[in-house]
């Protein structure tokens, strides 16, 4: 299977157009079906993978306009394999969860769309190929919102649009003179190859504008404070499986951005910008979760949450050592399974009941046991439990970013009191007490279907968080690898001082 | 040996699994009983391993597997059965076998019997895990594994509603539970801190590893680790100001406050000063505030307790209060002292708390000591296992009290701080005094709880027999004190009293025994003969600030809950109204730009030659421009 990676990436949006022609019954069932064998590949993929080798494997390379050095070029490595991995996953689950009954066909050609973006863009080394990905993307998701959504559904999705649309346009230009720069160093050769992007070296000043040129873009999609408001509406008005892809998988593509570009292709500057964008993730950790404590919807907690731990995400990426970044990247992965486990969590009981406010609940625990311990296990996770998926990251992060500032580590920190104030909040106020509304008396626990979907997210959820030594591994030998690169860019003395690669110099 | 070290680990998770299996079904008795047997067996395992160590002196040491592995950064899942762990196996899987039996008894009624026991068995093995591990991101695990259990079992009565502090003081049970938890989580960062600092300065988190290190560290480097550490401690054993969430907890079931918040769980900051020893013995400033602090705690606990009317809430400043010593101890430098209260305290405490239990029991849970007396009518046993485990907290000879506290209190006088050993020698005086104003109201004197109808009885027989280790423990414990000490210092530092303390060491015991008896004899005098309350002291200022804990919860809700509630709810309304308000404005402007000069495509050809013209006019002056400015 040579070409692996071209079929994971276009199978499921062929598979999608078949979709077309398929029966409106059987739409869901197809839909599993594809996504089924999606994932069995890419669990293929995790398998061949030779985890030895931390530089991008099964490469697939030929050029398609020559002149520009525009090229198909796809390659996984040990950072985008578990992203991939865990993209099939999610859409797989959330396709067996997904509660949709009308125009459940579309839905699914919909998702199976979107899913050929996602895993597009985690394996593509092509910029533009990663830049067509990253905007396609928003198509699918702006038609889940915009058709299936709630009563604001049009201004969420525009604004869900047009706000990442934005950024990603500056992303472009940045990408456009990237390349310029190349075949002004080459003398007139073009190339949007990332590996070749890697090997060149820019002065300060283009990199300072570089870097924030991909910023926008990235922080965006991230979504970064204050660039995070169109993310509440997003949420809002998405239907359960929306969020789930959206809070799981789409949100990481700005994350991944930044470790498969802005590190690697502008060291110098990601190091002079530790500092400013340390303080923003820290106000996004403070911030966003004091937001979510304030939230009187379930809905919303979990999604300003999110953005409270993107905030350890980022903050981890420029640590600038393997610790932080392998622990960010794990951290991607952690909460892309818990975050969209507590999406669909909410997505069960908003079924059930229409409503999604705390208020109205109150007691689910008594009436639904198993429910409320397979929240309380993704809350647990949530919030950072030795144990469960969530710790390592959290930890990993916080670790490797102390070498770099111990104060701002600590105010980061508080990300473990804080997101425990909200949750555990959450928990007490839908969960605990006696049952005050008496039509929540009738509720009926998780039935097979959704046992179906969540208990694999809980096997994950432990066994990573017991044993996340083959994924770490794997990530942290590729984060090492594009630490080397970095070191052996860099230029000024600061950032050859705090970028550490392991073994080569001791942790002082 | 080794399969000897997984059977004493993983017989209590076992145990959880098993009875988690039937968590959402009515009633099986078997499921307590094959709980019970688990943990027993892990008890006979951990005697065999102390049995071993103490006639070998081999050390166990086993390693799992890896655990997080990423940059220079390698923490294995490793168990180290030594000297000191091996104590606390001991002590942990004894009182919690104990425990389990009497649960059955006591959770006879409850719906959710077999929950209960999946709970209580994970938290074994959490404390397992966290008094076994080789390192400290694996005591950690257990650290925040404890720190759920706990959450789980205060507010294992989740569907109580909330009420006003006036109603009672913990509000409700899911109330309680969260403040622990949060509680716990503020402490968690500065041990997470402590965690970090000594990865980044040693290299790794292996206790062998960093000890070792210790003498090339600097002393601002080992100052700050322990002040790191130490706040981690402080919320798990509720040292203040982290101290409102232990007496809250007491919503708990009480085997539950008797293994968890008195015997095991809140020993767990005693026991990491005691494991890091080696840190804290080279940073003399930080252990003498961790000695003066739990002085400090020691009687401010015992000050609270003097008023309360709540039985278990007696108890629960009287755990704190003991906290209190240990702390002293072992910031004063004699870690094995420390330990040895440890175990004696667990021993007394539980048994404590299990008579609680009985008494709440057979009153229906009637916790009001104003509301009780007379009881030894009824409730024999119970009677005397109580008055037993308080005139060992007590310290009166020869119970294991007297030889754990008068060694503590000895210390603080060989240290030559008369101040710290004044106010623990006070406090001795009112621990007496509280626990038998406890004892004497709630058993002696007139039979209040018959205005109220209740018809108290005895617990089931079988819980009082599967009590009785307590209860011999609490008095012979003391007697194994120069065995304990040649047994243990082989691991943690000796601690000899000077000669010139040795010569007044009875003179010192006389002391403290004197101020144990006048305690005993005052709450005699006053409450022996039955309940006379007084207007006047319960109106009086002292006892107001007392018996409301010194406003200090109220303090933190007013300084803390509410004000960050209110920024909360600011933030968020700046989060729709500024900042996304922002956003919309960009666009707003965007669209309206475009509104109005749509005015522009009016399709009158004079006037598109007009704006032609203009826009020539510009194109001109900024190219004019420019050029000046090149």
């Amino acid at each position: 299977m040579s070409n692996i990676l071209t079929i994971l990436v276009f199978f499921p949006a062929l598979a999608g157009l078949l979709g077309f022609v398929i029966d409106k019954n059987s739409a869901r069932v197809y839909g599993v079906a594809i996504a089924t064998v999606e994932f069995i590949l890419s669990l293929f993929l995790w398998m061949t993978f030779d985890a030895s080798n931390p530089t991008f494997q099964f490469i697939e390379h030929f050029p398609i306009v020559k002149d520009f050095g525009i090229s198909y070029y796809l390659g996984v490595d040990g950072i985008s394999l578990f992203l991939v991995v865990m993209t099939t996953f999610m859409t797989l689950i959330g396709m067996i969860s997904m509660s949709v009954k009308d125009e459940i066909k579309n839905m699914v050609i919909t998702l199976l769309f979107l899913e050929m973006t996602m895993v597009g863009v985690f394996l593509a080394l092509d910029a533009i190929m990663f830049y067509v990905f990253w905007e396609l993307s928003l198509v699918p998701m702006l038609y889940i919102i915009g058709a299936w959504g709630g009563p604001l559904r049009v201004y969420a999705s525009i604004k869900f649009f047009l706000y990442t649309f934005t950024g990603s346009l500056v992303m472009l230009v940045g990408m456009l003179i990237v390349a310029y720069s190349f075949s002004q160093a080459t003398g007139g050769v073009w190339s949007f190859a990332i590996t070749d992007w890697y090997a060149l070296g820019f002065d300060m000043k283009y990199q300072i504008g570089l870097f924030l040129a991909f910023f926008i873009g990235f922080a965006i999609k991230v979504p970064m404070f204050p660039f995070h408001t169109w993310l509440p509406y997003a949420h809002g008005q998405a239907p359960t499986i929306g969020s789930v892809i959206l809070a799981a998988v789409l949100l990481k593509m700005g994350t991944y951005g930044f470790v498969r570009f802005s590190l690697p292709m502008f060291p110098d500057a990601s190091v002079l910008m530790i500092l400013p964008i340390a303080i923003i993730s820290i106000i996004m950790i403070i911030y966003t979760a004091m937001v979510a404590y304030a939230q009187e919807d379930m809905k919303q907690v979990i999604a300003y949450s999110s953005v409270s731990h993107m905030g350890i995400v980022m903050l981890g990426i420029f640590a600038m050592n393997s610790e932080g970044i392998s622990g960010s990247v794990f951290q991607m992965l952690s909460h892309g399974i818990v975050s969209g486990a507590l999406f669909m969590l909410v997505g069960v009981i908003y079924d059930r009941t229409h409503t999604k406010y705390m208020k109205d609940f109150g007691g689910l625990a008594s009436i639904m046991p198993r429910y409320a311990l397979v929240f309380g296990i993704m809350l647990m996770a949530s919030v950072g439990l030795p144990l469960t998926i969530g710790f390592v990251g959290e930890f990993l992060v916080l670790i490797g970013f102390y070498k770099v500032s111990p104060i701002l580590t600590i105010l980061a920190g508080t990300s473990i009191i804080l997101g425990a104030v909200y949750m555990l909040t959450l928990f007490k106020r839908s969960f605990f007490g006696p049952v005050t509304n008496e039509a929540n008396k009738k509720l009926k626990d998780l039935n097979a279907n959704e046992l179906v979907s969540f208990i694999p997210l809980v096997a994950v959820v432990v066994w990573l968080g017991i044993y996340p030594k083959p994924v770490l591994s794997i990530i942290d030998n590729s984060v090492n690898y594009t630490l080397s690169i970095m070191e052996k860019k860099a230029m000024t003395p600061e950032a050859k001082n705090i970028i550490i690669v392991k073994n080569s110099k001791e942790a002082k | 040996m080794e399969s000897l070290v997984y059977i004493a680990l993983f017989a209590p998770l076992v145990s959880s699994l098993f009875a988690g299996l039937f968590a959402m079904t009515p009633k099986k008795q078997f499921v307590g009983v094959i709980s019970s047997l688990l943990l027993f067996a892990s008890f006979v395992a951990s005697a065999i391993l102390a049995y071993h160590i103490s006639s070998t002196n081999e050390i166990i040491h086993v390693k799992l597997m890896d655990w997080i592995a990423a940059g220079n950064l390698n923490i294995p899942f490793g168990f180290l059965v030594d000297y000191v762990s091996v104590t606390m196996m001991v002590v942990v899987t004894l009182v919690s076998t104990v425990v389990h039996i009497y649960s059955n008894g006591y959770m006879d009624h409850d719906k959710s019997f077999n929950r209960f026991f999946s709970y209580l068995s994970a938290f074994v093995f959490s404390m397992l895990v966290l008094v076994m591990s080789d390192n400290f991101a694996g005591l950690f695990i257990g650290w925040e594994g404890v720190g759920v259990c706990s959450w789980l079992l205060i507010g294992f009565w989740y569907h109580k509603a909330d009420v006003t502090r006036d109603v009672n003081p913990s509000i409700s049970p899911s109330w309680a539970a969260n403040e622990a938890f949060i509680m716990n989580r503020i402490a968690d960062l500065g041990m997470l801190v402590g965690l970090f600092i000594i990865y980044w300065n040693v290299g790794s988190l292996q206790y062998d590893v960093v000890f070792k290190a210790i003498p090339n560290l600097t002393p601002i480097i080992l100052t700050t680790a322990a002040i790191a550490l130490f706040i981690g401690a402080m919320g798990k054993s509720a040292q203040f100001p982290l101290h409102t969430w232990l007496t809250d907890a007491m919503e708990g079931p009480t085997p539950v406050s008797a293994l968890i918040h008195a015997a095991t769980m809140v020993t767990a900051g005693v026991f990491l000063v005691i494991r890091a020893n080696p840190i804290f013995s080279v940073t003399p400033e930080v252990s003498y505030f961790i000695a003066a602090l739990g002085t400090f705690v020691a009687f401010f606990a015992a000050s609270m307790a003097l008023v309360n009317r709540d039985l278990k809430r007696i108890i629960a400043f009287s755990t704190l209060s003991q906290l209190g010593y240990m702390f002293a101890a072992a910031g004063l430098g004699a870690y094995w002292i420390a330990l040895f209260h440890l175990a004696a305290h667990a021993f007394f405490k539980a048994l404590l708390f299990l008579g609680a239990g009985n008494v709440m029991h057979g009153m229906h849970n009637e916790l009001d000591i104003f509301k009780m007396g007379g009881l030894k009518k009824v409730m024999r046993g119970t009677y005397l296992y109580m008055g037993l485990a308080s005139l060992a907290l007590a310290g009166i000879f020869p119970l294991a009290g007297f030889y754990s506290k008068d060694a503590i209190i000895e210390t603080a006088f060989n240290e030559g701080n008369l101040i710290l050993f004044i106010i623990l020698i006070v406090t001795a005086g009112m621990t007496a005094f509280y626990s038998f104003r406890q004892v004497f109201l709630t058993f002696h004197g007139d039979e209040r709880y018959k205005e109220l109808g209740i018809h108290p009885h005895e617990m089931y027989k079988y819980v009082l027999i599967a009590m009785s280790p307590l209860a011999i423990l609490a008095v012979i414990a003391g007697w194994f004190k120069g065995w304990f000490n040649s047994f243990i210092i082989h691991l943690l530092p000796n601690y000899e009293m000077s000669e010139h303390t040795h010569h007044l060491a009875l003179y010192i015991t006389l002391i403290v025994s004197a101020f144990a008896f006048g305690g005993i004899i005052l709450a005699y005098i006053k409450y022996n003969k039955g309940l006379v309350r007084s207007e006047k002291t319960e109106n009086s200022l002292i006892y107001k600030l007392l018996i409301n804990q010194y406003y200090i919860p109220i303090l933190y809700e007013a300084v803390i809950s509410k004000p960050y509630a209110e920024l909360s709810k600011l933030a968020w309304k700046a989060d729709t109204k500024i900042i996304d308000t922002f956003v919309d404005g960009i666009a707003k402007v965007l669209y309206v730009s475009g509104d109005k000069t749509r005015g522009m495509q009016s399709g009158n050809l004079s006037n598109y030659l007009n704006w032609m013209a203009a826009g020539a006019i510009v194109l001109l002056v900024v190219a004019i421009l420019s050029l000046v400015a090149v």
